[in-house]
């Protein structure tokens, strides 16, 4: 039988499974975290529904459909939210594991071991996107109890820019993860950005609302176009280009991501190293 | 002449000097852990402004292009403007989220790190962990109020109309109910070793029924009832009345008075959990386990 000292495809194969199961019992270790993590962006939104019942007439949010293409403001705001946990289980899932390695003092010995790097990262996200899918769905089906959810498009078209816009985050989550070493602390650095591209991105809202200087910040993030394009897909709003167009954007970003992200990972990493902080925090 | 040492007892005998100098040893820690992580400045200039932002512009884009969601805003709530309204209610909110994070889980922090254990075998006053935790904590958060209040002013154009000493006022009447549920928490999250899922739960009943950035009028009935018995409900409305409406002190008497009842409450609640806590912990002898 192989060891991980000979590196192999079964082998890195091995060490990521064991990655995912290590991080599958931790997660279920505390279960009232993983109901939580139901029920919490339910709690975001919440505000927001009765916010939203505050400027409509007759539950309609006429002044919302003027920027957005739909009076229906809550599935809006429900789908977003959902990309957008997905979106936030790369972030944490890599950045955020990463520091609870340092914290535990296992980041020293597990960096040690024969095996890329990357896959290290990787690991630690898959579990977080399986919770991720498993709690957004549950939150999706109570947020339509509460507020109610109306798609009224094709799903599996809706679920077409998902894919490259998720594979291009993995990129980012490369080179985030790699800061995170580097700066040994993740919870600030986690929460803002993932709150600023939550706002840019237009998760609660449609962008074109934003501040006429802001918007350029909004439309150079590719996330933006991915939430759009669902959108567009699934609940009618208008789109902010054309849908192809939108795709398109997706597709590139997704290269340049990956490629970006993975040589920033490499060039901190190196830097970490020299610099023998790996195991502080 | 030979001067005596100041302090002479060990911390093996106890005495109310020896627990100051345990309380001023925690003070002086966290101050150093907290200073440690640059990244605090960050969370102190940036985090007021972009909180509020998320639902300033989800109002904003609620207006409509020409306003009119505005207009029925105005119908709905009686409220002229929304930004200085949702900015003071957030910040509130951000007050209270914070302090369930840092005092709330700083029992539970050490507990991670494995040194609470050894610290709670230690024959110092154990009170002082915590007492010691929210010192600097209070520290950061008064002078995050102020920048936030400073942010608000400048950068969204709030027009702060009312009294700063009636509003500093409200703040220090706030302090005893804010912390004393931070304690509480702080007990409550070391037994049961689930700090995310305790703070997601009691910001959460603070974000939905406090009114952070609607009118609780705006709820159903029994929402409004839940909302009477969360101090959070009293802070707000007191520090929106005092900061941005000219009503004077008699648009915060009955917050007031109802926010010092919540933090005698709290704060001996808080107490009691701790005690609760810590017989519980020698019981059970799982202090150290998470």
């Amino acid at each position: 039988m192989e060891t991980l000292s000979t590196p192999t495809l079964a082998s890195h194969l091995r060490a990521l499974s064991a990655l995912i199961r290590k991080d599958w019992k931790q997660y279920w270790r505390y279960p009232l975290n993983a109901i939580s993590s139901v029920f919490h962006p339910l709690v975001w939104i919440a505000p927001v529904y009765f916010m939203g019942l505050a400027f409509s007439h007759n539950g309609k949010a006429l002044g919302f459909a003027q920027y957005s293409g739909t009076t229906d403001f809550m599935s809006f705001i429900l789908l977003g939210t959902m990309l957008e946990n997905f979106i936030n289980a790369v972030f944490w899932g890599m950045g955020y594991a990463l520091k609870n390695d340092m914290d535990s003092g296992v980041m020293e010995s597990n960096w040690l071991t024969p095996i890329p790097r990357l896959l290290i990262l990787i690991g630690h996200s898959v579990t977080n996107l399986v919770v991720t899918a498993i709690t957004s769905t549950g939150m999706l089906f109570f947020g339509g109890l509460i507020f109610g959810f109306h798609p009224t498009g094709d799903v599996l078209t809706a679920l077409l820019p998902i894919l490259p816009m998720m594979i291009g985050l993995y990129g980012f989550g490369f080179a985030f993860a790699a800061l995170v070493m580097l700066m040994r602390e993740a919870n600030t650095m986690v929460d803002l950005s993932s709150f600023l591209v939550q706002i840019f991105s237009g998760s609660n809202f449609p962008v074109n609302a934003l501040p006429r200087y802001l918007l350029p910040v909004a439309l150079a993030l590719p996330l933006t176009y991915g939430l759009d394009s669902v959108r567009a897909r699934l609940i009618g709003t208008t789109p902010l280009v054309p849908l192809n167009v939108e795709m398109i954007l997706l597709i590139v970003f997704m290269f340049v991501m990956l490629w970006i992200g993975t040589a920033a990972f490499r060039a901190l990493e190196r830097r970490v190293r020299i610099l023998g902080t790996l195991g502080q925090h | 002449m030979r001067s005596e040492p100041i302090v002479s007892a060990p911390l093996g005998r106890s005495t109310s000097l020896n627990e100051m100098r345990a309380l001023a040893a925690v003070i002086r820690r966290e101050w150093t852990i907290f200073i440690r992580y640059p990244s605090w400045i960050i969370s102190l200039l940036i985090w007021p402004i972009i909180f509020p932002m998320g639902y300033i512009l989800t109002a904003r884009a609620l207006s409509g292009v020409d306003g009119s969601g505005l207009t029925q805003f105005q119908i709905n709530t009686g409220l002229t403007e929304y930004v200085g309204y949702m900015a003071v209610g957030t910040m509130i909110w951000m007050w209270q989220n914070v302090v369930l994070w840092n005092v709330g889980g700083a029992l539970r922090n050490e507990q991670m790190r494995g040194t609470l254990e050894s610290n709670w075998l230690s024959p110092t006053w154990r009170f002082a962990y915590l007492l010691g935790a929210s010192v600097p904590q209070l520290i950061s958060m008064l002078v995050m109020l102020l920048v936030s209040g400073l942010e608000y002013a400048f950068l969204f154009g709030v027009k702060f109309q009312g009294s700063l000493p009636l509003t500093l006022l409200v703040i220090l009447v706030s302090i005893p109910a804010v912390y004393g549920l931070g304690f509480a928490f702080a007990s409550l999250v070391i037994t049961m070793k689930e700090a995310n899922a305790f703070v997601f739960l009691v910001r959460g009943i603070v974000m939905v029924f406090c009114g952070v950035t609607y009118p609780l009028a705006i709820q159903p009935q029994w929402m409004q009832n839940v909302a009477a018995w969360l101090p959070q409900t009293y802070i707000i409305h007191a520090v929106r009345s005092a900061a941005l409406s000219t009503e004077g002190f008699q648009g915060i008497a009955h917050d007031l008075q109802m926010l010092v009842l919540f933090g005698a409450f709290w704060l001996a609640l808080g107490m009691a959990v701790f005690a609760w806590m810590e017989r519980r912990a020698r019981q059970t002898g799982a202090i150290g386990q998470y």
